[in-house]
């Protein structure tokens, strides 16, 4: 660029031994950097300060909880709220809906990414009749109201054998949470993924076509690494929306054994009696590793990718 | 290219998906599994008295499979609604004896009024009248829990109560005690918040008084501002002003009572019989006793909470009722006593605490909106405008009496 | 394949034929790419969104429900609705309220996004954890740990305020007033949604040139006017994605305002268009007015957000 150019001569002109101009500045750019650090540490401790509590909850004893003088820390730590939440006798069920929102959400995550994003490069390459009509289309399911949905939805979804009151494979209620997710989830990834897509220059694409290989196919194969970081974070939202999902988990999931985690902890406070909050806030911890874990996979392409690629003016 | 082919896995793999699940009977469970839906409290309660009702069902109907699906409180009615308009109701459902009305009055359960079940002409009357509806018997009555006192046998003693009070003004006074011993700011002798209609209509019950009666046309009428509700109303208002310094427009939940009590907030609470369970470090030191009337020697009556189990539409009647005698028959219900509960026929009637005050209790008009009513916080309105002096007592009745009445006689 | 058969010389005619084929698949394939997200719609939510519409025009109770037949009443359900005194006042809390949330949470997360590129690395992955973290916690125990901390009688915040002598917070019930009642729910609305916006808004800072903002500072412009003319234009179409969608969902949003003010201290005066919906609808099992009132609130949402909408619709066409 031209300011690095002009930047050269400058650097060859001084000698060795840094100027006191050029010393005061990079203090002062220290000095600001540590003060933006601060505050970024004191907004981290802000924001963050609600999951610290229900964390530091979940360790405390029951007379912490409810005495009227709030602990930040506790200085008697037990695993008992923990042992509760997973005892089969108590909460039973917790390795089943593991194992049931991995499976809901992990074919959510990959069939919305697969089918937004072709659904994406169509949106943002071709001219086609329809175009516009679809882009609406897409942003006014978001629109929806959900509980309205809930009822009729259900009623299509026993008529295919998807929901738990059938008898046979129990996968269909499985099943039939996937399709509603993706049915909701999919605008939100089509549009955001448009977005990503329409970022990619022309350039590139015209410089693939020159090689002798079909528009798409090339196209693609150029494009897929630009936009794998709008693939990552569109995929987050996904993974951590499906994750939390519960209006219509709850009315087509009956059976324990099918139940997603998210259900599974809506059965701390269900009963007719006292709730167990130390165990609530031990699941709930529990039920947020996984999200967790699939962010610190992902995030090193998050950062790289969410450089590249979003919409351009 | 292959994109093309790409696109087109993509859309077999969409169809697939809906095929998995789609591979099966349409329309209800198929004919050799009983659905049952009971609420979670059974699954950690009582899952012996299920399984064995279960098994019993299963050794006399062989080739049958019971499916128990545990539900919350809260969700169970929406996914309810939703199954009955799918057309896939379970066959037995546990039903909160206060939810029954609405859904016997729109036609969701099947009459059960030809078949017989165990002990049910001695069924407790506060849950069998849940399960009637115009002359129709709808719901079997599973198990119901009253309110008692839960108290400090500690902080008694040491106020000097030598007895347990067994009158209202016997209570009060133990109050005034207890007050004079623990001047800790907001120590409440008795907890008792101050929308808990559920205490409030306790006494309203005790002297006689009713929220609401049907007249000879079939509509509702409030009767909160009738002579001897007030008169229970004002009798709240004075033990309330006397014994609990809980907030007067907090409800019963927020905090919960045994919370305040596990704090060493409260020498006393009045609740369900379970409260016992979560009074933290003060557990060897806390009694029960039932709450006692104005009348003195006679309890108070309480709400009698309870579920009962309904058969909806669609269900196999025969099969669905066959597990529902398995699972109310005595030794069900000796098991679901000796848990704790109330069993639902006098004949078990035992002596407990929890027992003793059912033998007078009080119960919601049985009409198929007193859910909204209870939704739109009719009540608790009325009790805070009471306790907090914005309205007289009368004035409030009044307001919530035609307000009850509005509600209830919507089409 | 494409465009390159004049180059290998291919004969005319073959030529011409080959064209028109591939014009034929060429054309055919856009539509190939939409099809799967069409059917898994069209499949999922087409009948539910027909009896949503139809159910708004019926007189649809659980008896009708559990016959699976409702009456035909025309636009009575509306009618009732747009009577109704407490929609319009829900109508306009629920405005307010979305102006709120948005305002904040746009400016907020803008704010952090901003400050994200300040910082260092270590603090950047230390900051975005946290933020995800956040992102992912349940609704449902967001609500209760928001309640622990602010309920009157052992909250932190309470117990904070009270030690750092801003004042005497002790027993200081935040859930007295329907202003504060609000208040609180707002402000967990939107720490629940700054997240999000703060890592869209970061991504696309990142594409900013770095040249342009140098360039502006060597003119001599100060932070404010950086931001204003060279960051802002490149943010403006996130900006309009994350304003339309927070619009949508902020205008509808149930779980909080339920859980948090309660159900019994939850009343006309408090109602949000969400709670109403519910309560007035489904809660009185009166399946006819929750459709019409769903419908009703299609329509404010789509006049909320129809200026930031129609932009972003035809920003495609700038390609």
């Amino acid at each position: 660029m031209s300011s690095a150019l002009e930047a050269q001569p400058l650097e060859a002109v001084t000698s060795r031994a840094p100027r006191p101009a050029t010393v005061r500045r990079r203090r002062r750019r220290r000095a600001a950097r540590a003060a933006w650090n601060l505050l970024g540490l004191a907004v981290f401790a802000v924001m963050v300060f609600p999951v610290f509590w229900m964390i530091s909850t979940a360790f405390k004893p029951d007379v912490e909880i409810t005495s009227l003088t709030p602990t930040w820390l506790t200085t008697s730590p037990t695993l008992d709220h923990f042992r509760d939440a997973m005892d089969p006798q108590q909460h039973p069920g917790f390795w089943d809906a593991v194992k049931n929102s991995l499976v809901v959400v992990g074919i959510t995550v990959v069939l919305s990414i697969v089918l937004a994003f072709l659904a994406a490069v169509a949106l943002a390459k071709y001219r086609f009749t329809g175009r516009k009509l679809f882009v609406v289309l897409m942003i006014g399911i978001l629109m929806l109201p959900a509980v309205g949905l809930v009822i009729p939805l259900y009623v299509v979804l026993a008529r295919y054998g998807l929901t738990n009151q059938e008898d046979p494979l129990p996968t269909g209620a499985l099943a039939g949470l996937i399709v509603t997710l993706l049915a909701f989830l999919l605008p939100f990834a089509v549009w955001t993924l448009r977005g990503f897509v329409l970022g990619v220059p022309r350039e590139l694409e015209e410089a693939a076509m020159v090689d002798g290989s079909s528009r798409l196919g090339a196209f693609l194969r150029i494009l897929l690494p630009l936009v794998a970081p709008g693939l990552v974070a569109t995929s987050i939202f996904v993974f951590i929306t499906a994750w939390n999902e519960y209006i219509f988990a709850n009315v087509i999931l009956s059976s324990q054994s099918n139940h997603t985690l998210t259900i599974w902890l809506s059965y701390f406070t269900g009963t007719s009696r006292n709730t167990d909050w130390g165990a609530l806030m031990a699941a709930s911890t529990l039920t947020a590793i996984p999200v967790v874990i699939f962010f610190l996979l992902v995030q090193r392409r998050i950062a790289f990718g969410l450089t590249a690629g979003s919409v351009k003016g | 290219m292959n994109v093309r082919h790409f696109a087109a896995a993509a859309l077999v793999a969409a169809l697939a998906v809906m095929a998995i699940g789609a591979t099966g009977a349409s329309g209800r469970s198929s004919a050799d599994t009983l659905t049952v839906w009971l609420q979670v409290d059974a699954q950690s309660g009582w899952p012996d008295v299920v399984a064995a009702a279960t098994a019993q069902f299963k050794s006399q109907n062989p080739g049958w499979d019971v499916d128990v699906q545990y539900q919350t409180w809260g969700t169970h009615l929406g996914k309810f609604d939703a199954t009955l308009a799918g057309g896939n109701a379970p066959d037995v459902i546990e039903m909160g004896n206060t939810e029954m009305t609405k859904y016997m009055a729109a036609g969701a359960f099947q009459d059960l009024s030809g078949a017989s079940f165990p002990n049910q002409s001695t069924w407790l009357e506060g849950l069998a009248a849940s399960g009637r509806y115009l002359g129709k018997t709808y719901g079997v009555p599973y198990y119901a829990g009253s309110r008692v006192v839960t108290y400090r046998t500690d902080l008694f003693r040491q106020a000097g109560i030598k007895r347990l009070p067994t009158s209202l003004a016997q209570y009060t006074a133990a109050a005034r005690k207890l007050a004079a011993r623990n001047k800790a700011k907001n120590f409440s002798p008795v907890y008792i918040a101050g929308t808990d209609w559920y205490v409030a209509m306790s006494f309203v019950a005790d002297f006689g008084g009713t929220i609401a009666v049907q007249n000879s046309k079939g509509g509702w009428v409030g009767t909160l501002d009738r002579p001897k509700a007030l008169a229970g109303l004002a009798a709240f208002k004075k033990f309330f002003n006397a014994a609990s310094r809980a907030s007067k427009v907090t409800d019963e939940a927020r905090p919960q009572p045994y919370d305040v009590y596990s704090r060493g907030g409260a020498a006393s609470m009045i609740g369900p019989g379970w409260f016992s369970c979560c009074v933290g470090t003060h557990k060897a030191a806390t009694g029960q006793f039932v709450m006692p009337s104005h009348t003195k020697g006679q309890p108070m009556p309480g709400f009698l909470g309870g579920s009962d189990l309904a058969v909806p539409i669609g269900a196999d009647r025969d099969k669905a009722t066959a597990w529902i005698r398995a699972f109310t028959d005595n030794a069900s219900m000796t098991a679901l006593r000796a848990k704790g509960n109330i069993p639902n026929t006098t004949s078990m009637l035992g002596s407990s605490v929890n027992e003793r005050a059912a033998r007078r209790s009080w119960f919601v008009p049985t009409a198929k909106h007193w859910v909204s009513v209870e939704n739109g916080n009719i009540l608790r309105t009325m009790l805070a405008r009471i306790l907090t002096n914005k309205m007289t007592i009368k004035q409030a009745a009044e307001v919530a009496s035609d307000n009850i009445a509005f509600t209830l006689n919507q089409r | 394949m494409t465009g390159t058969a004049a180059e290998t010389g291919a004969p005319r005619s073959r030529r011409r034929r080959s064209f028109a084929v591939r014009g034929l698949l060429r054309g055919s394939v856009p539509y190939l790419l939409v099809a799967p997200v069409l059917l898994v719609i069209a499949a999922v939510l087409g009948y539910p969104l027909y009896k949503l519409v139809t159910l708004s025009f019926q007189q649809y109770g659980l008896p009708e429900l559990i016959q699976r037949k409702g009456t035909w009443i025309g636009l009575d359900n509306y009618e009732s609705v747009l009577r109704d005194e407490i929609f319009w006042d829900t109508l306009v809390r629920t405005i307010v309220f979305t102006a709120a949330c948005v305002g904040l949470t746009i400016g907020v997360g803008t704010l952090l996004a901003l400050l994200l590129v300040q910082v260092s690395p270590w603090v950047r992955v230390l900051l975005t954890g946290g933020l995800v973290l956040v992102w992912s916690m349940p609704p449902v125990v967001a609500v209760q740990v928001w309640y622990w901390m602010t309920n009157f009688e052992n909250g932190v915040v309470n117990y904070v305020l009270t030690e750092l002598g801003i004042g005497d917070y002790s027993q200081h019930d935040w859930y007295a007033t329907t202003f504060s009642k609000l208040a609180m729910v707002t402000l967990l609305v939107v720490w629940a949604a700054i997240p999000f916006v703060t890592i869209t808004v970061y991504a696309g800072l990142a594409q900013v040139p770095r040249e342009l903002v140098e360039a502006a500072e060597i003119d001599g412009a100060g932070p404010v006017r950086v931001f204003r003319d060279v960051t802002f234009p490149i943010l403006k179409p996130i900006l309009l994605i994350l304003t339309s969608l927070s619009i949508i969902w902020d205008f509808g949003v149930f779980t909080q305002p339920y859980l948090l003010i309660g159900a019994s201290h939850l009343d006309a005066t408090n109602y949000l268009m969400g709670v109403y919906v519910y309560i007035e609808g489904y809660g009185h099992s009166d399946f006819g007015r929750g459709a019409a009132i769903s419908m009703l609130m299609l329509l404010m949402v789509v006049a909320l957000s129809v200026v930031y909408v129609r932009r972003m619709v035809r920003m495609e066409d700038v390609r």
